[in-house]
């Protein structure tokens, strides 16, 4: 009864082996598509795992049809379209486990392995981040470990079961052994493989956002981004830094208010702008994270677009044709302290002093009054900051919420507010008081890292200011909150307010150790999304020139591809050979030799096809004297040679062996004239 | 569909031919070096190159760096495997070949002692004689293994094994390296042991006449279990249908131990059918246990009876009329 069974295990593993590779594809995505996708395909694994276990039936083929139909008609209803990424995953992760469930034979195996590895790459387009390539890693693992087993373990068609093969452990050594040997390929490959300006076709990018700035700022609205630990980006900058109060990095510039949320409204671009640097400015690149947003961000002032895609508008952002899905990095040249040459055209100037019709009436008659009393804009300006400094401000990461009139309320009853509250309610007093004003998102600060020598600004740094245009010098920064809590230049929101954040959070921030953990990790990380993700075509070019070719082109890498690809070939087969080792020496048959050629001596040489005790015989026919010496030994070779024994016992005899064969001292008799010297011929044809 | 199976085959038949001039004949034991193993992808391994292909396209236009690595690694990785795969034959040793003698058309097994000398194991060595199906077998480190290969003999006489395939697709099945070896293996076939007329009578009382009725086989004798070519009359079909085995009934022909068989004595219409008989007979006789020689033009046998005289006996049928008669009887002697 045991050998059907021992067939039905050894079936079964390959199967298991698939099923896994597929679920772990499957989980990859599981964030990615719609849940009932990745529910539906794992519920098929699940039905193939049970039928495999005896616990259900396999559905027929036309339940397979209509099932493939079905569900491919749900991704259609869920995307309107097949085509891009998301639904071809979908479809992708569905018609997998579809597979698995007429997996029968090993093509079918190889196929839906074959599939998981295609989710593998879709899973790496979704996802380049440092965290995810160990999972990948595994995941490369475990396919490859199927592919294996699946391999070992072919339709045994003659009914026999096959030898118990490798173990679970081997599998794993041995995909991972081939996996290692394959790296140092795969990286000058990736260094030196010819890489391509621009894309063959278009691409369907994800509309999906995730975090980050708005292009709307209801004050209130940026609450749960403080909270977040998560880069936003790193700078690394040529020369000096700017001062901690001057690290303003501009985003989305709100213009349009409609009482309670202010809006991007419209932007014109510009080529250049007409502006003087007041202080030297500053050189540095920027590693922007993925924001699935249409920003760049910039140090406060930036002097030109820093890529031809991306557009340069009057109110200085940086706009981009595309959304920024991949980790991206960018020079720019940004100053601190402007003054704008031109004049306000008159558009602006009606943009920016626009208020709506009959809101927060207080902020409106309180902003008349001071701006009456003041005798410029400037002096408006200080008298509106005064009154921040003075008014009994708070600042505040969680504020009471606000009233029909926000700005009223906040002004004259809560108190209480952050960034977004104070700026908002400056700029409308701004306006109100007749001085061109508008809304500046973007972040505020950011943190040396010393491991790799930029300036880590993360999420909760964020931040909304002010720019007011005064005559002279043109629109100028003015942060409120800044006059409320001037910690705020030059400590982060975290520092600010601890018990604001989460217990995790307030641990990691307090904790020196984790605090200087959390830098190198984001140091390696920069590191990864500069050097590994980044690398592109131009990368690659920098690189073939500082291997020292003049003008690289694509035909140079693919000189040094075709160089390393040889060189690794030659070193895998190296590598491959070795590991296979010399065979222990046979002392054994070393020592046999030996004893064959003492006992040719006497004349009596072995023939190739005498066996140890057929030579044994003839030994002790022709030369009885040597019988008790030599037929011992012939037979204890043949013992030690044939028969079963176990290795220790067979070690400690053949070493005995050995000593007996060094031992032996063979007489040289001549052979004395034998009455069978025919048969002597025959038998020893060397003789 | 048909013609490109024909291609095939011609290819595969080129292939081989090329490769036995190439390599030249072999001698046991014999260690598969560099020179001789071939090496190609195999469907899977020409979908998983696709597939990679697939993948850097994909990649490339993506621009994606993570997907390019993973399609270089894949990549690498078969590479590797190919590596793997030829090694798992390299150094590998054919000790032995030995086939037992067996009777024409019947499915008979080769042994073949495989030797592993390396300190890793090897997987899936796959062993065919040409043109029947392979055995799998798995080697440990510095270990042995025997493999019992099916060959069928469709005729008697010396069967040459002229033509074995070593092959494995180990350890991922995308590359299948493989071998011929051209060793020279002989087996012999006995012939087809068929015939239904009963033993002569010994010779003492023989002498051509049929005496005591029913052949002298009346003596109740016993069971014994079924062989090739035994009569279905004397198959015991009662015990049969009680879901015994299926057992043949004996008789002994007492008192006649001493049988002299001829190819006169085994009155068939051709010489073929006759030596079946004969061997049938010489089966017979050696399962009673008694004394039997054998008669053929050119060759006595003197009568006696155990294994070896069977042996020489079926031999000497094997090879009756055949050129490697004289070969085979300098080899026996």
């Amino acid at each position: 009864m045991s050998a059907p069974r021992a067939v039905a295990e050894i079936e079964r593993l390959p199967l298991l082996w698939v099923c896994a590779a597929s679920a772990a594809a499957l989980l990859l995505h599981a964030i990615q598509v719609p849940a009932w996708v990745t529910i539906t395909a794992l519920g098929l694994v699940g039905w193939r795992l049970a039928a495999l276990l005896g616990a259900a039936r396999l559905p027929g083929g036309i339940v397979r049809v209509g099932l493939g139909l079905g569900l491919v008609a749900a991704v259609f209803a869920q995307f309107h379209t097949l085509n891009g990424l998301l639904p071809g995953t979908a479809m992708l992760m569905l018609m997998a486990s579809i597979k698995l469930l007429e997996t029968r034979s090993q093509r079918d195996q190889y196929v839906v392995i074959g599939g998981a590895l295609f989710l593998l790459l879709a899973a790496c387009l979704y996802a380049q981040a440092l965290v995810w390539v160990p999972l990948y890693g595994a995941q490369a693992l475990l396919c490859c470990a199927a592919l294996a087993v699946v391999a070992y373990a072919p339709a045994s068609d003659d009914g026999r079961a096959p030898a118990p093969g490798l173990r679970t452990r081997e599998v794993i050594v041995l995909a991972g052994r081939t996996l290692l040997f394959a790296i140092p390929l795969a990286i000058p490959l990736f260094l030196f493989f010819p890489r391509l300006p621009g894309h063959f076709w278009a691409l369907t990018s994800g509309d999906e956002a995730i975090t980050g700035l708005g292009d709307t700022m209801t004050p209130g609205g940026i609450t749960r981004l403080t909270a977040s630990y998560a880069i936003a980006f790193r700078v690394r900058f040529e020369g000096r830094l700017p001062p901690p109060a001057e690290r303003y990095w501009r985003g989305p510039v709100l213009h349009e208010f409609d009482g309670t949320t202010w809006q991007a409204g419209r932007y014109a671009v510009t080529d250049a702008q007409r502006l003087d640097c007041l202080t030297t400015p500053y050189r540095y690149r920027l590693y922007l994270e993925p924001t699935f947003r249409h920003w760049w961000l910039a140090l406060d002032t930036v002097m030109g677009p820093p890529s031809p895609g991306v557009r340069y508008t009057e109110d200085y952002q940086l706009i981009a044709a595309e959304p920024v899905t991949q980790s991206l990095s960018y020079s720019a040249t940004s100053c601190t302290r402007v003054r704008s040459l031109a004049p306000l055209s008159p558009a602006a100037r009606l943009d920016d002093t626009r208020l709506p019709a009959g809101s927060n009436p207080q902020t409106l008659a309180l902003a008349m009054q001071l701006r009456g009393r003041a005798g410029s804009d400037v002096a408006f300006v200080q008298s509106v900051l005064a009154f921040f400094r003075t008014g009994g401000f708070t600042y505040s990461l969680t504020p009471p919420p606000l009233g029909p009139d926000p700005i009223d309320d906040f002004l004259f009853h809560t108190r209480s507010g952050f960034c977004g509250h104070y700026a908002s309610a400056f700029v409308d007093m701004m306006r109100a008081g007749g001085v061109p004003a508008r809304v500046v998102t973007g972040y505020l600060g950011g943190q040396w890292n010393p491991y790799d020598g930029t300036l880590t600004v993360r999420q909760s740094d964020a931040h909304a200011w002010a720019e007011v245009w005064l005559a002279d010098r043109g629109w100028t920064r003015v942060d409120p909150t800044a006059v409320v809590e001037p910690e705020r230049l030059y400590r982060g929101i975290l520092d600010l307010l601890p018990l604001g954040l989460s217990v995790p959070e307030r641990l990691l921030h307090t904790w020196p150790l984790l605090n200087t953990a959390l830098e190198r990790w984001d140091a390696l990380n920069g590191w990864w999304n500069e050097r590994v993700v980044g690398f592109n075509y131009r990368s690659q070019l920098t690189l073939l020139g500082d291997l020292g070719f003049h003008s690289p082109e694509l035909r140079d890498a693919g000189w040094v591809f075709a160089a390393t690809l040889l060189a690794w070939l030659a070193w895998v087969s190296w590598q491959v050979g070795r590991q296979q080792g010399r065979a222990p020496q046979d002392r054994l048959g070393h020592a046999y030799t030996r004893l064959c050629r003492k006992l040719a001596r006497t004349g009596l040489p072995r023939a190739p096809h005498h066996g140890p005790l057929a030579y044994a015989q003839l030994i002790v026919r022709y030369r009885p004297d040597l019988a008790p010496l030599v037929s011992p030994l012939l037979e204890q070779y043949a013992t030690l040679r044939f028969g079963p024994t176990s290795a220790s016992a067979r070690d400690r005899d053949v070493r005995a062996f050995e000593r007996a064969v060094t031992r032996l001292s063979v007489p040289k008799i001549p052979l004395r004239a034998s009455t069978a010297g025919q048969r002597l011929k025959k038998d020893f044809p060397g003789a | 569909m048909v013609a490109f199976a024909k291609l095939r085959e011609r290819l595969r038949q080129r292939a081989a031919e090329w490769a036995r001039r190439r390599q030249g004949a072999d001698r046991l034991p014999l260690t598969l070096a560099r020179r001789r193993l071939y090496i190609l992808p195999t469907r899977a391994g020409m979908a998983f190159g696709a597939l990679v292909l697939t993948m850097l396209i994909a990649a490339l236009n993506y621009a994606n760096s993570l997907a390019l690595l993973l399609a270089f690694l894949l990549a690498g990785f078969a590479l590797v495997a190919m590596h793997e795969c030829h090694r798992n034959l390299l150094g590998l040793s054919l000790l032995e070949a030995d086939a037992p003698p067996l009777f024409a058309g019947s499915t008979g097994i080769l042994h073949l002692t495989l030797q592993n000398a390396s300190q890793a194991a090897r997987y899936r060595v796959q062993t065919a004689v040409v043109d029947h199906p392979e055995v799998p077998v798995d080697l440990p480190p510095a270990g042995h293994a025997q493999v019992e290969l099916s060959i069928h003999a469709a005729r008697r006489g010396l069967q040459r094994i002229d033509r074995l395939r070593v092959s494995s697709s180990h350890p991922f099945g995308l590359f299948r390296v493989w071998t011929w070896v051209h060793a020279p293996i002989a087996v012999i076939v006995y012939p087809r042991a068929t015939g239904s007329l009963p033993l002569p009578a010994d010779r003492a009382t023989s002498a051509g006449t049929w005496p005591r009725g029913a052949g002298g086989s009346d003596e109740w004798f016993g069971l014994r279990p079924f062989r090739d070519g035994d009569s279905p009359r004397q198959v015991a079909w009662k015990a049969y249908a009680r879901e015994a085995p299926l057992l043949v009934k004996e008789y002994s022909s007492a008192g006649s131990p001493l049988r002299m068989l001829s190819l006169d004595a085994a009155r068939q219409p051709d010489i073929e059918s006759r030596l079946a008989q004969l061997a049938r007979w010489i089966v017979d006789a050696e399962a009673a246990g008694e004394l039997y020689g054998l008669e053929l033009p050119g060759e006595l046998i003197s009568p006696h009876r155990g294994p070896d005289h069977r042996h020489r006996c079926l031999t000497a049928l094997a090879l009756y009329g055949s050129p490697d008669a004289a070969v085979s009887a300098a080899r026996m002697r």
